[in-house]
């Protein structure tokens, strides 16, 4: 039982502050050429007296280990700019992490926005399919766990609806639904709890719960709402500016 | 994919890309191409009737300003028939660049936030282009039919089974360019202000509006360079039986093609890893 599932090794990740290139395409292609003919970049010099080295980076992660095993419930903690969004990005493949590594075993469905990847003109039932062909998910699974979404998500009646016309409850109860139906081995959540009213909250809460136990999924969430950490009883991987506490 | 082991690794390897990601998201695929051509005419009066009027338009403007005023050559043939071929083909290759280019930056919200392979969406849109290209080539059928019944003898021939090859080297063609000019504009986004510009330069240097044998002899290799002109010239000589066909010009657009593509695979692939903290 106790396979890792995700481990990460000494991960970073660094953004700039500012701007990024010189602004023109001229600029860079005199900076390419020079490092080309392995002579001085004209444009490096300004750039490193107007910046001390170090001082236009930011590093949101910095050098982070941890090891995840298998139907683990994960909550992710941290104040805001801790880098909790991040690693969830660079775990869900949406950015690459500027160094380290981290290796898995098995699918990710990730949630990290309410209805991300909703088609607004389209309607709940079209964007059950498209958000589960999103994920990577083949037409006869989503078929095969329609019911389920749709009665966990509660919208039945509104089926035939564009989403551009639900509130962003139902919004919310069915990017969660789609997600959590599908087969996968670990979900991926980013605060998108603190929307539901307290009873889908539970219902949420129940669910993942089930899903850690009974189909042996790894869950990794950001939540701030200490109740629902606790309820969840989970690890927690508490981050702090970037590195963890 | 299924329980297969996976690393993220801070550089992307060529060796990572996979051909069979395409085929794991083909539902995806299937999705995105059914929004994109029922988008097209969704909240419009006249629905799927735009796929038609609009090269007619651009025939009916072309015959006017070009056949009628300028009076530029058509090679003996009727002036609609000759302008409709070079307009639906030049057609196909540029919206699939037009599209293809603008797929990072209009698709923000959705990749900064759901995973699957990004070349997925420039697939779909190729395709959904080629649906609305299927229709416009009934109604070049359609002409061609018309124009027989009144008298001009139709002169098909054998070339027409090269049809599918050349369909596949316009989409490669604007699939790649548009890949990588969509690579580009994360950076630079002046690139987005040069590509209509740059569409209407590379249409004037090639055989939309003029046949090949009316360029004057020292200026034709520039006509030839577009790797677009062999694949107007194919389709014109194929179906209408007039045109510069030969295999040297068609082997070469093949070969610059594969190269195109190549190029705009890597590229976008590159970037597709990055570029949400760069755009």
């Amino acid at each position: 039982m106790s396979a890792i599932v995700i481990k990460a090794e000494n991960l970073s990740k660094v953004y700039l502050k500012g701007q990024i290139s010189h602004g023109t395409l001229i600029r860079d292609f005199e900076s390419w050429l020079a490092r080309f003919r392995k002579k001085a970049d004209p444009y490096q010099q300004i750039d490193k007296v107007r910046n001390t080295p170090g001082n236009d980076k930011i590093w949101v992660l910095k050098n982070i280990n941890f090891e995840i095993t298998k139907g683990e419930i994960i909550a992710i903690t941290g104040d805001n700019g801790a880098g909790k969004s991040t690693l969830l990005k660079i775990l869900s493949r949406v950015t690459l992490p500027t160094s380290g590594k981290i290796t898995g075993k098995g699918r990710i469905t990730s949630l990290l926005e309410i209805g991300a990847g909703f088609h607004p003109e389209l309607t709940g039932r079209e964007n059950i399919f498209l958000n589960g062909a999103m994920l990577g998910m083949p037409k006869s699974q989503i078929k095969d766990h329609f019911d389920e979404i749709t009665r966990f998500a509660n919208i039945k009646e509104h089926l035939e609806t564009p989403v551009k016309r639900y509130s962003s409850g139902m919004y919310m109860r069915l990017a969660f639904s789609v997600a959590a139906h599908l087969e996968s081995e670990i979900m991926i959540i980013d605060e998108i709890m603190a929307v539901g009213d307290s009873s889908f909250q539970q219902k949420c809460i129940d669910k993942i719960k089930q899903l850690s136990k009974e189909n042996a999924k790894t869950i990794l969430l950001v939540s701030h709402s200490a109740k629902n950490i606790k309820s969840l009883c989970c690890r927690e991987i508490a981050l702090v500016k970037g590195q963890i506490k | 994919m299924n329980k297969k082991e996976w690393t993220i690794t801070p550089h992307y390897r060529l060796s990572d890309f996979d051909f069979k990601v395409i085929w794991h998201y083909r539902y995806l695929l299937c999705q995105l191409i059914h929004r994109d051509v029922v988008a097209f005419y969704k909240q419009t009066v006249l629905g799927p009737l735009w796929f038609f009027i609009q090269p007619l338009f651009s025939t009916t403007i072309y015959t006017l300003i070009f056949g009628t005023f300028a009076k530029v050559s058509t090679d003996g043939l009727p002036q609609p028939l000759f302008y409709l071929a070079g307009i639906i083909t030049w057609n196909y290759f540029s919206e699939c660049i037009n599209k293809t280019s603008l797929v990072f930056r209009e698709n923000v919200n959705i990749f900064g936030k759901v995973y699957f392979p990004r070349i997925i969406v420039p697939l779909g849109i190729v395709i959904s282009v080629f649906i609305r290209f299927g229709i416009q080539f009934i109604l070049f059928l359609t002409c061609l039919i018309i124009y027989n019944c009144i008298g001009h003898e139709l002169s098909i021939n054998w070339a027409i089974g090269l049809f599918p090859l050349l369909v596949l080297l316009m989409a490669l063609q604007g699939l790649g360019m548009g890949m990588i000019i969509a690579a580009l504009t994360v950076k630079y986004r002046d690139l987005i202000f040069l590509i209509s510009f740059g569409l209407q330069l590379l249409m004037y240097t090639t055989t939309v509006i003029y046949p090949l044998s009316t360029a004057p002899l020292n200026l034709k290799w520039i006509i030839q360079i577009n790797p677009m002109t062999a694949i107007i010239e194919t389709f014109r000589y194929a179906f209408l039986g007039r045109g510069s066909f030969s295999w040297q010009a068609l082997c070469y657009s093949t070969a610059i093609t594969t190269i195109i593509i190549s190029i705009g695979i890597i590229v976008f692939s590159k970037a597709e890893k990055t570029f949400i903290d760069t755009i």
